[in-house]
């Protein structure tokens, strides 16, 4: 027993003095506001992977969607010394006490994916209202294109009251209210989660069965809502649009039986986030906003975004 | 308590008791009709058929947890492991027995826990089953570090997907587990034990009935049912998320209470809850059809939950 508490010992203070003899290199904390999301886990992984290539140490910490939990999260970063903090904010006014706490430890912070308020180094993101327009542009084209579009569009909405289903909306009526043509159906709120945009969507087809035209906030719920077209032997008939790039999507663009998604490339956003962040702490100027870029995944170029090793398409 | 209604002429009163589940979704029928010519329709009791039995299946176990005075706050976390379980092994290959048995057992393994630790560690179930809420969620999560499963077999579809003549495979095998437990609960000495159990355990406990093993079971069979809704939602969605069923138990104790059966125990139904689940799926399918908001959706069911409930109350107090 004395042993082994003996080699247990020695074992933790070689790994201190190790930890120590590294100390030099760049301490990159980044509080996230949920794991439970492949999207924000390809984000993490992809992060982390950037932090090594480029000689840093990157901590983590999981808000788990809770702000009062993220805040307290920031601080023990803090408390761990960490050298500049990537903030994924659960919501942007709620992390005063995280930003306040930056500050006195003069610790830069990056708002990456979702905005945050307070004295930021940038944000890193995209421009989600871009998307939505982008997936607008799309629909407007495929029901006839410009003055000539006609047809009844059912649009699946994400989260009640989030930024980024606002701006994916807003973007995306953007580019279809000019069309006297459309009309516009819109469904309850899905929180981007496809076994309620199945349900929704089953519904709101009954009482819409002239739809044309799936516009989803994600593909998640457009894949949902697939799923509905195919058991009422509709799909070859409806086209779908969605957001995000997620691979099944990716496929089913490429077996034509779903006409498009807009690129929100995850790894991108991490690798870039975590540049940035190596860039603030050697004194680079970035501006306000680092848009991360988006791209349209359509038929003519789905096959070189295929990758199954992969939930997410990333950027080519 | 049954010979009082023999020399009694049959009240109104009597009767709505009874039959009040059946007349809330009649009432809420006739609106629903009166609002959208597409809610009597075949494809639309198919389609809420098929859009509830995940939900049935799983509240047909939380009855039974529900019935011997327990909760069962784990159904949606199970739900999600048991459905991670089974795409995962479909993905690599396992046929469909190996990984729905596996799957199942898992569940079960999950409900023979919170029983144990519930009936013999005397842990309330609300604690426990709250333990297995997060718990079981970190496993369904860590299974693929987060990430959904794709790339289930067309064969798997079927159970979600499917049809036996004009009805959804899903919703038949919802009707098929709901009348099955209805004839348990109803005809053998385990079901009739549950209400003794759920009543007063230490009376059930004094008249020969084995009380702790009732209740682990009940809580295995919670735990199967609800790994059934998650291969049934997999199977449906066509993939496996680490994330599904959230907010589940709610619903299905929503459903469960709607249907008649006490929270403190030895009353309600499978068939109740049966009725709660359809009264939950029917007040939202109207406001879809109908293309009411988000924000009065949310607003409205709750309204339409308590009052219901109040009506419950209120004519159950009333003799």
């Amino acid at each position: 027993m004395k042993k082994v508490l003996g080699t247990l010992l020695t074992t933790v203070l070689v790994l201190g003095m190790l930890t120590t003899a590294f100390a030099d290199e760049k301490i990159i904390g980044f509080s996230q506001v949920t794991l439970d999301s492949p999207f924000y886990v390809a984000l993490m992984e992809a992060a982390q992977k950037e932090a090594e290539a480029k000689g840093a140490k990157l901590i983590y910490v999981d808000a788990q969607g809770d702000i009062a939990k993220q805040n307290k999260d920031v601080q023990d970063l803090l408390t761990k010394g960490i050298d500049v903090l990537l903030l994924n904010a659960v919501n942007p006014g709620g992390v005063a006490p995280a930003m306040r706490a930056a500050a006195n430890a003069d610790v830069p912070v990056i708002a990456i994916d979702r905005p945050a308020n307070g004295k930021l180094a940038t944000f890193v993101g995209r421009d989600n209202k871009k998307m939505g327009y982008e997936a607008g542009k799309l629909a407007v084209e495929l029901l006839g294109g410009k003055g000539k579009a006609k047809g009844k569009i059912i649009e699946i909405q994400g989260a009640a009251g989030g930024k980024v289903m606002m701006d994916r909306r807003d973007g995306f009526h953007q580019a279809v209210d000019q069309e006297p043509g459309i009309v516009v159906v819109q469904s309850p709120y899905c929180e981007y989660v496809r076994a309620k945009a199945v349900k929704a969507f089953q519904d709101m087809y009954e009482a819409n069965q002239d739809v044309v035209l799936v516009y989803a906030h994600n593909d998640d719920m457009a894949l949902g809502a697939a799923q509905v077209l195919k058991q009422n032997g509709k799909l070859q008939d409806v086209k779908i649009i969605g957001i995000d790039g997620l691979m099944q999507a990716v496929k089913a663009i490429q077996n034509g039986t779903y006409s498009g998604t807009v690129l929100n490339d995850p790894a991108l956003l991490g690798t870039l986030a975590v540049d940035v962040a190596l860039g603030v702490l050697d004194g680079k100027e970035y501006p306000e906003f680092v848009d991360a870029g988006t791209a349209l995944i359509v038929p003519d170029n789905a096959a070189k975004y295929i990758d199954d090793s992969k939930v997410f398409a990333e950027t080519k | 308590m049954k010979a009082v209604n023999a020399h009694h002429a049959v009240s109104w009163k009597e009767l709505f008791r009874k039959y009040n589940l059946l007349l809330f979704i009649g009432f809420f029928a006739c609106i629903a009709a009166t609002i959208s010519p597409k809610f009597f329709t075949f494809q639309n009791f198919s389609n809420l058929l098929q859009q509830s039995s995940v939900t049935g299946i799983v509240s047909v176990g939380m009855t039974l947890v529900i019935l011997v005075g327990g909760i069962d706050l784990g159904v949606g976390s199970v739900l999600a492991l048991s459905g991670m379980i089974v795409s995962v092994l479909l993905a690599s290959g396992y046929g469909l027995v190996v990984s729905i048995g596996a799957s199942l057992l898992a569940g079960a393994l999950m409900g023979c826990f919170n029983g144990l630790v519930s009936a013999k560690g005397g842990v309330p179930s609300f604690i426990t089953t709250l333990a297995t809420m997060v718990a079981a969620r970190g496993l369904a999560l860590l299974t693929t570090d987060g990430k959904p499963v794709f790339n289930l077999p067309e064969s798997f579809q079927w159970l979600g997907s499917g049809f036996v003549g004009p009805l959804p495979a899903s919703g038949l095998l919802w009707i098929l587990i709901t009348v099955i437990s209805a004839l348990v609960l109803k005809y053998t000495t385990f079901g009739r034990g549950l209400y003794a159990v759920g009543g007063n355990d230490e009376a059930a406990r004094l008249s020969g009935i084995r009380v702790t093993r009732s209740t682990v079971y009940v809580f295995m069979l919670s735990g199967v049912l609800s790994a059934l809704g998650g291969i049934v939602l997999a199977s449906w969605l066509t993939v496996g998320q680490p994330t599904a069923g959230k907010g589940m138990e709610l619903d299905a104790i929503a459903a469960v209470v709607l249907g008649g059966a006490s929270l403190s125990g030895g009353s309600g139904g499978v068939i109740g809850a049966f009725g709660g689940v359809w009264l939950l799926a029917i007040i939202t399918n109207i406001f879809n059809l109908a293309g009411l908001s988000s924000y009065y959706q949310m607003i409205l069911q709750g309204g339409i939950i308590v009052a219901a409930l109040m009506l419950n109350q209120f004519f159950r107090s009333r003799d």
